[in-house]
């Protein structure tokens, strides 16, 4: 038996918009008919599936899909009440779904209890049936019980008895001292050490006073036992140091993640108490769903662990594969689990590069000498070429100027000279018309935009700026500096901007921060990834799924480093950031960047005589900083 | 470019150079965009521009009976010289020339009304 539920993305959302015109109440049969033609009409074209004169198996919803909000969950509800369901497929941005049935009988008894009667249609429309002479065949088949499991997952059934269960439930429950959180979908406890969900990892020099439970005891021979018995005795079964209790409720799930690489080592074990729930684990576009047993132990290790997020939809029912060709739902129940772990205290050494914090951070010092000698081309390639290609693009999503660089600006008595060294499409030369700003860049494209808007610019770089010796009143230098590959040269741009100041003069210098959140409050940057913000998915599984995407996409810049994923925190201080251009083509453009550790600017700054810093702040994921040239 | 911007333009950047200014400029097309006078803005600007690189922008646009050679005092006062001073720096903008280091001959393109400073990496 193959029991499929599959969600997969598929062109051009147009359809919903066509169907929630079409979507309205229980219709007349000729009304009824003709609303059938038409949502038949797009099925065929999408998929070439056709209506089917006599019952099938299968069965169209013709007019509520994924698109109109119609869920899974919903349709099994209202399905499954009247016949066997073996497969539901559910289509991204689409106005219709397909139900397989386990029999032609189950079909016709859902056809009759549904079709112009059920209201799962957008708003409470009456939804319409079809049955079909098959359901689209996809490829990609993203869920499947029948998949072997990631490598290195393990599920140890009947793991520990009830008695044992009530015993942890009880002591953990009335361990009153231990490190207790609210996670949006879930209660979350700490034993042994604090797991912080910002930084996500742990802090090994800060243990909790709350150890790890001494009812937990009994696992330890346990673990060694079962390894025993089921030829694992190739994991290191040391003794945990760290538990985390996650407490369900029906509803509640977490996200798709990998267990920080460099915070805990391999393997991960987690006891499920009070009931089941089926977990997902997900690889690209893999997902293969494994229901956690009451009273089981999970062991997550190599593979597994490393390259394979875990999630569990926040859902109140489950539907599982039975025996027969059908599908049951379990309604979901409260549950908790005890996940156990080892400290690192270390960088990792794994295999499996696309999840590893400690692949993705390390900046080696050989990585720092190659940027250093690479800096010219690097720069010529994965900064000029790309903004001179992009120019016109970037100028459109660049219109408005932050509200501290317009402060600055202000800031100056009228009649003042600025310089805004490397102004882009020159938003900032117009903030205040009582200055005298004059701008220059490197890109021919954006001073083009300038000059067409009557801006004085010249093409420079910003390493030799062509202008006299403590001329200028101030200057700003807004995401530039982030683009030269080396300290030396990000150095040598800050010296040039404090020469051509006169005594007295100020700059302010933005530059892309590393970490995008401060007080626990994402940067602009990172709050317009709505999709994780909605919790749909995850950084982790944005960026898996760039990694696949990019594979093949990109030629290979000559300098090897990470392609960030855009609107998720950085990984890394020197990467590529992707700019996919909005044409037919969608290509991808590799701009590269060195977003800054906290201090590093005021760090350079110090390193520059002439000036002295009048203030360092944090804007919205940029560190920023104002400094005056001294009058000696 | 206007001639403002040209004011402060240097090649000092150039290996070996010492000063680099005034650059000589050189102009093949030019345009005049009229632009309010505001005599306050003009002076309140001169303590900040070089007047021997304004003479010498007079000198190319050829608006030397009108500007002198030296500043002269209490220039403020002179409400015609601030005139032409303001129509110098900001109404005249050159679409099409170059411009020349003094010292090695260096030449910077001015095209499409954009110099363009940018030097070879051997150069500096
Ligand atoms: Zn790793």
């Amino acid at each position: 038996m193959r029991l499929n539920l599959t969600a997969v993305s598929s062109p051009s959302p147009i359809h919903c918009q066509l169907e929630k015109m079409i979507a309205t109440h229980v219709s007349k049969p000729k009304k009824v008919d003709k609303k059938k033609r038409r949502c038949l009409a797009i099925i065929k074209a999408d998929y070439n599936v056709t209506e089917s004169e006599t019952p099938t198996i299968f069965l169209a919803i013709l007019n509520a899909g994924l698109c109109n909000g119609l869920t899974e969950e919903t349709l099994l509800a209202k399905a499954t009440a009247h016949g066997k369901v073996s497969q539901v497929l559910m289509l991204a941005s689409k106005s219709y779904c397909f139900l397989k049935c386990a029999s032609i009988a189950d079909a016709e008894s859902i056809f009759l209890a549904m079709h112009n009667v059920s209201t799962i249609g957008q708003h409470g429309a009456v939804c319409y049936l079809s049955y079909v002479t098959g359901i689209p065949q996809l490829e990609a088949v993203e869920n499947d019980w029948n998949k072997p499991l990631p490598k290195g997952l393990i599920l140890l059934t009947d793991f520990i008895t009830e008695e044992e269960e009530s015993a942890l439930l009880k002591a953990i429950g009335n361990d009153s001292r231990s490190n207790e959180g609210n996670m949006k979908n879930r209660r979350v406890k700490h034993f042994g050490y604090e797991f912080v969900y910002g930084s996500n990892n742990v802090d090994s020099t800060k243990p909790l006073e709350c150890r790890i439970p001494t009812a937990c005891d009994f696992l330890w021979p346990r673990f060694r036992q079962a390894a025993a018995e089921n030829d694992l005795q190739g994991l290191d079964w040391t003794q945990p140091d760290q538990l985390t209790v996650n407490e369900y409720e029906p509803g509640h799930g977490i996200p798709p993640h990998v267990d920080t690489h460099s915070a805990f080592l391999d393997p991960i074990l987690s006891l499920s108490l009070e009931s089941d729930v089926v977990m997902e684990f997900r690889r690209g576009s893999e997902c293969t769903p494994l229901l956690l047993l009451r009273r089981s132990l999970l062991v997550m290790s190599g593979e597994a662990r490393f390259d394979w997020m875990h999630g569990i939809r926040p859902r109140h029912l489950d539907w599982l594969p039975t025996a027969t060709v059908s599908l049951t739902m379990e309604p979901r129940r409260k549950r908790t689990s005890l996940t156990f772990r080892r400290l690192r205290r270390g960088p990792c050494h794994c295999q499996f590069p696309t999840l590893c914090d400690t692949h993705q951070s390390t900046a080696p010092k050989l990585l720092m000498d190659t940027l250093a000698k690479q800096a010219v081309s690097l720069e010529q390639q994965n900064v000029h070429d790309v903004y001179n290609k992009i120019a016109n693009h970037f100028s459109d999503t660049r219109h408005t100027p932050w509200p501290k660089v317009s402060d600055f600006l202000h800031s100056f008595d009228p009649q003042s000279i600025v310089l805004d060294v490397g102004c882009g499409n020159g938003k900032y030369l117009c903030c205040n018309s009582q200055l005298l700003a004059i701008g220059c860049d490197r890109s021919q494209g954006l001073l083009g935009v300038c000059n067409s808007r009557q801006q004085s610019v010249f093409r420079c770089d910003c390493l030799q700026l062509p202008i006299r010796t403590a001329s200028m009143d101030g200057c700003i230098s807004i995401a530039v500096i982030h683009h030269l590959a080396s300290s030396e040269r990000r150095l040598t741009a800050l010296r040039e901007m404090a020469r051509i100041l006169r005594p007295g003069g100020r700059a302010l210098v933005y530059v892309w921060a590393k970490e995008q959140r401060r007080d626990n409050n994402k940067s602009s940057y990172l709050r317009q990834n709505k999709a994780v913000n909605k919790e749909r998915t995850t950084e982790q599984a944005q960026r898996q799924h760039q990694a696949a995407q990019l594979e093949h996409k990109i030629n290979p810049p000559h300098v090897s480093l990470p392609v960030h994923t855009n609107r998720t925190e950085f990984q890394q201080q020197d990467v590529f950031v992707p700019w996919k251009t909005k044409d037919a083509e969608h290509t991808t453009f590799l701009r590269y960047y060195h977003v800054f550790e906290e201090q590093e600017l005021e760090r350079l700054i110090a390193d520059v005589p002439e000036v002295f810093l009048i203030k360092s702040y944090y804007d919205q994921g940029n560190h920023c900083v104002i400094f005056e040239r001294a009058v000696s | 470019m206007k001639l403002s911007t040209y004011n402060f333009l240097t090649s000092m950047a150039i290996k070996g150079v010492k000063v680099g200014y005034p650059l000589k400029l050189t102009i093949n097309k030019k345009e005049v965009v009229e632009t309010e006078f505001n005599a306050t803005f003009v002076e309140r600007l001169l303590p900040k521009l070089d007047w021997s690189a304004i003479y010498s922008a007079a000198q190319v646009v050829e608006l030397t009976d009108d500007i002198p050679a030296v500043q002269p005092e209490n220039i403020a006062e002179n409400e015609q010289l601030m005139q032409k001073l303001h129509h110098l720096l900001f109404e005249i903008d050159v679409l099409d020339g170059q411009l020349e280091c003094p010292e090695t001959g260096r030449v910077f393109p001015i095209t499409d009304g954009i110099p363009n400073m940018l030097l070879n990496e051997d150069e500096v």
